[in-house]
């Protein structure tokens, strides 16, 4: 019983051993020179991992619900068509409390049609009715204590040093266990790739120079990014830091989001 | 639930209430059928090797009939367990580097070295032990491709000496203490993974390995009563009555402790009622009523606690025929009604939003990666591996040492 | 007393365990990438290649470099904020090649921030189109300078 199995198993790992042997390191060595010729002469050189600490703010009050940043995030990191979003626009609707209710407001009504890519419809509540009304942006929180990281059962995603949560898309699975433990709906299974994806803060944009392209292209400056090790007290995310009272989404998960917000409301999760 | 708007939506189907995150509104939930039955596979794999050390670890002399049937229904189902993981992956062809680079902060990546152990240290090897003296004597007398495949499972080890045979049965039974933990932690380790996931208040939840290791307890007996009673029928042999009122015992008090303990998680559920308890009444009242109410419950709890009760203090007033026939239709019962509580578990925990503010809508479907089709293959090949099992090692034309399991001490002497 | 003899069912299964966890350590070897750890759990050569992209938006910066002209009159008045991807579209290919002009947008595209809706902030200008004006926004307005008429 045990022989003819375990030595069958032990046969087919001598086998895929042997096999990696002659097959897979040659085919990277091959890979690694490959590599070193193309995707070196792309990617920047000079940029040190430890050296920055990148972070995002959102100013709740700023965001006009234009879209623009869905559809340029759609646009520069190719993100399939269809509900795959690596950052979207909520808008919340706050109504007013029915006279003599006795409540402070009415229910809650948030839609995002197309991650707000093309904008929104007229609010499903007359004007003159709402209490409160605003658009709140999503990304990655940039967790401190990332769940998604916590449970990727091979190591494909990643806390890079300089703190942005990264998938490998060569080493991802694709079982959806990340997808599974992110509290914030940030991470989606490309049905293109079969791998998940995730907002990069546009590393191959940080890594230039570069802003992120919802940073860049946002008209409002809503959106707020810079590097924390090397921002000087002028830095826009300085100044955001110190004129705001910020917050960050589901406090109680304990995992302490590094994306922070001002201007929300106890209705945003 | 604060709120009750429909997303006004052009583009995306209105497949989903309230709102939901956008990613989350793609047409199929992530994890669909076959991860359903993978911890129904799992959980049938640790029962059933309970049910076995019953037999060995606690003496229990009338189980005797099913030891060794419920070691080779454990092993043939763990020998399937892994695929319906392995085919919902969107990557197959990687599945390697679980084990290669093993991220140790994850729960699905112990679970690959939980399962390894429990495969090879644990449950190969108490067969191995169990089955060494009898495979040695099949392959002198069996001729032909059947005594080869006896005479390679022994290793080439042919000592029959009443020495070697204490020892085989000494490593058994070492082998059976071991392995109730390692049941335990297989299973355990599959609620973890579920029970691990703090962002989705269905599942992040204490209690939620220990229900899975309950109810894995009793689909385990379950399955060896289904197993048992079906082998015999097969055979035309007659039931032996007093092994199989002991299984209906055990699966009435597995059934019991693992109700009690379910009631329980609702209760504090109820009572605690935090940020998600809302949306998850809805799951209850609407979208998992059938699954919920009838196929758990009812189905599942309620009928076989009902058909097994009054059996345990009836016993001698029923005949014979009648209790096979309730234990029988209690154990299917509650096979279904464990395979539908692995379905509320999972499906269940991905038809509300993460925003807690809207539910999505799931039909399984015939064909795909994700079609029942694909489900009902993989739940019947554990089945087909079974039978080629007993055919070889329960075979009736092959005299059996008739050692006892759990009787190591006599053997020593 | 007799010498310990390892009884032989236990020397095979060692040899197998041995046999087994062995291959495991070979497998391993050989089928883990080579930069995996180099910072984390992970492949350290992902980093590099995940900032190998190109980028598809040229970013404020390219713009400036030859209009800088205009990018001083923009800062001036109320759009200083814009990005002139925002308006003039995904422009990189005009930034790497001047000869290739960038998508020019209409009015339609003034009326995606500035219609207005109460979920918009108090203090952003918005208007509603059908009581403003029915022409086209620049009859009146200069888009690098909103304020001022052409």
């Amino acid at each position: 019983m045990k022989t003819q199995y375990s030595r069958r198993g032990a046969l087919s790992r001598l086998g895929g051993a042997i096999a990696g042997l002659l097959t897979l390191s040659a085919a990277r060595t091959v890979k690694a020179a490959v590599q070193k010729v193309f995707v070196a002469s792309g990617a920047p050189k000079d940029y040190d991992t430890t050296k920055h600490k990148w972070l995002m703010c959102i100013d709740v009050n700023k965001c006009i619900g234009c879209g623009l940043c869905v559809e340029a995030c759609k646009k520069e990191n190719g993100v399939p068509e269809g509900p795959y979003f690596r950052t979207w626009i909520e808008r919340y609707v706050i109504p007013k409390p029915e006279p003599g209710s006795g409540q402070t407001r009415g229910e809650t009504l948030v839609d995002s049609p197309n991650g707000g890519m093309h904008g929104f419809p007229p609010t499903p509540v007359p004007k003159d009715q709402i209490e409160h009304s605003f658009f709140v942006p999503k990304l990655c929180n940039l967790c401190e204590h990332s769940p998604c990281v916590q449970v990727c059962p091979v190591g494909a995603t990643f806390d890079a040093p300089d703190g942005a949560v990264l998938i490998d898309p060569k080493y991802c699975i694709g079982c959806g266990f990340c997808i599974q433990a992110c509290p914030y709906g940030c991470r989606f299974l490309s049905p293109v790739t079969k791998t998940a994806e995730k907002c990069t803060l546009c590393y191959h944009r940080i890594t230039r120079g570069l802003k992120p392209a919802c940073v860049e292209i946002c008209p409002t400056q809503a959106r707020i990014f810079g590097d924390l090790k090397n921002a000087g007290p002028d830095a826009p995310i300085r100044k955001f830091y110190e004129n705001n009272r910020v917050s960050v989404l589901k406090p109680h998960l304990g995992t302490e989001p590094r994306l922070l917000y001002a201007g929300l409301d106890k209705e945003v999760r | 639930m604060t709120n009750e708007m429909t997303n006004i939506v052009v583009e995306v189907l209105p497949r989903f209430e309230g709102y939901v995150y956008p990613n989350e509104a793609s047409l199929h939930p992530l994890w669909g059928f076959l991860i359903v039955l993978y911890p129904y596979i799992t959980g049938l794999v640790a029962g059933a090797f309970i049910m076995a050390s019953l037999v060995r670890v606690f003496k229990v002399r009338a189980l005797e009939p099913v030891y060794r049937l419920s070691l080779l229904t454990s092993f043939s189902f763990l020998l399937c367990a892994t695929l319906p993981l392995l085919f919902h992956l969107g990557h197959p062809e990687r599945c390697f580097e679980i084990m290669m680079t093993p991220h140790l902060t994850s729960p699905m990546a112990i679970f690959g070295f939980v399962y390894a152990w429990y495969l090879m240290a644990v449950l190969l090897l108490e067969l191995w032990f169990d089955y060494r003296q009898d495979l040695v004597e099949w392959a002198k007398v069996t001729p032909g491709f059947k005594g080869i495949i006896y005479r390679a499972f022994t290793v080439g080890v042919t000592d029959e000496s009443p020495p070697a045979v204490a020892l085989d049965m000494k490593m058994g039974r070492i082998l059976s203490v071991v392995g109730i933990p390692s049941a335990f932690l297989l299973h355990g380790y599959v609620g973890f993974i579920f029970g691990s996931i703090k962002a989705n208040p269905w599942w992040g939840n204490g209690l939620t390995p220990i229900i899975f290791i309950l109810s894995a307890i009793v689909s385990g007996i379950a399955l060896c009563v289904f197993n048992y009673m079906v082998l015999t029928w097969i055979r035309r042999h007659t039931v032996d009555m007093r092994c199989l009122d002991t299984m209906a015992m055990f699966l009435f008090y597995a059934l019991v402790v693992d109700a009690a303990v379910e009631g329980l998680d609702w209760l504090h559920r109820g009572f605690a009622a935090e940020e998600g308890f809302s949306v998850m009444q809805i799951m209850i009242r609407e979208k998992l009523f059938y699954t919920l109410n009838l196929g758990q419950v009812t189905i599942g709890t309620l009928l076989p606690l009902l058909l097994l009760g009054p059996l345990q203090l009836l016993r001698r007033r029923v005949p014979e025929l009648v209790r096979r026939r309730m234990i029988f239709s209690s154990a299917v019962m509650i096979l279904i009604g464990v395979l539908a509580m692995r379905w509320n578990v999972v499906i269940g925990g991905q038809l509300f939003s993460k925003s807690l503010r809207g539910v999505m809508g799931y039909k399984l479907e015939f064909a795909g990666v994700e079609g029942w089709w694909l489900g009902v293959v993989l739940l019947s090949l554990p089945f087909i591996i079974l039978t080629v099992l007993v055919k070889l090692f329960l075979s009736e034309r092959l005299p059996s040492s008739g050692h006892i399991p759990q009787d190591s001490a006599a053997g020593e002497g | 007393m007799r010498r310990f003899k390892l009884p032989p069912q236990i020397l095979r299964l060692v040899l197998l365990t041995l046999a087994i966890v062995g291959s495991y350590l070979i497998a391993r070897a050989f089928l883990t990438p080579a930069s995996f750890g180099e910072f984390g759990w992970y492949r350290g050569e992902a980093l590099v290649e995940l900032r190998s992209r190109p980028p598809v938006y040229a970013g404020k910066q390219a713009c400036d470099e030859c209009h800088s002209d205009q990018l001083q009159k923009l800062a001036k008045f109320e759009h200083q904020t814009l990005s002139c991807e925002a308006c003039h579209g995904v422009s990189r290919e005009h930034a790497d090649n001047p000869d290739v002009l960038p998508v020019k947008l209409t009015g339609s595209h003034c009326i995606r921030c500035h219609e207005a809706n109460p979920s918009r902030p108090k203090w952003f200008k918005q208007i509603v189109v059908r009581d403003h004006y029915s022409g086209k926004c620049t009859e009146c307005h200069v888009p690098h300078q909103p304020s001022q008429t052409p």
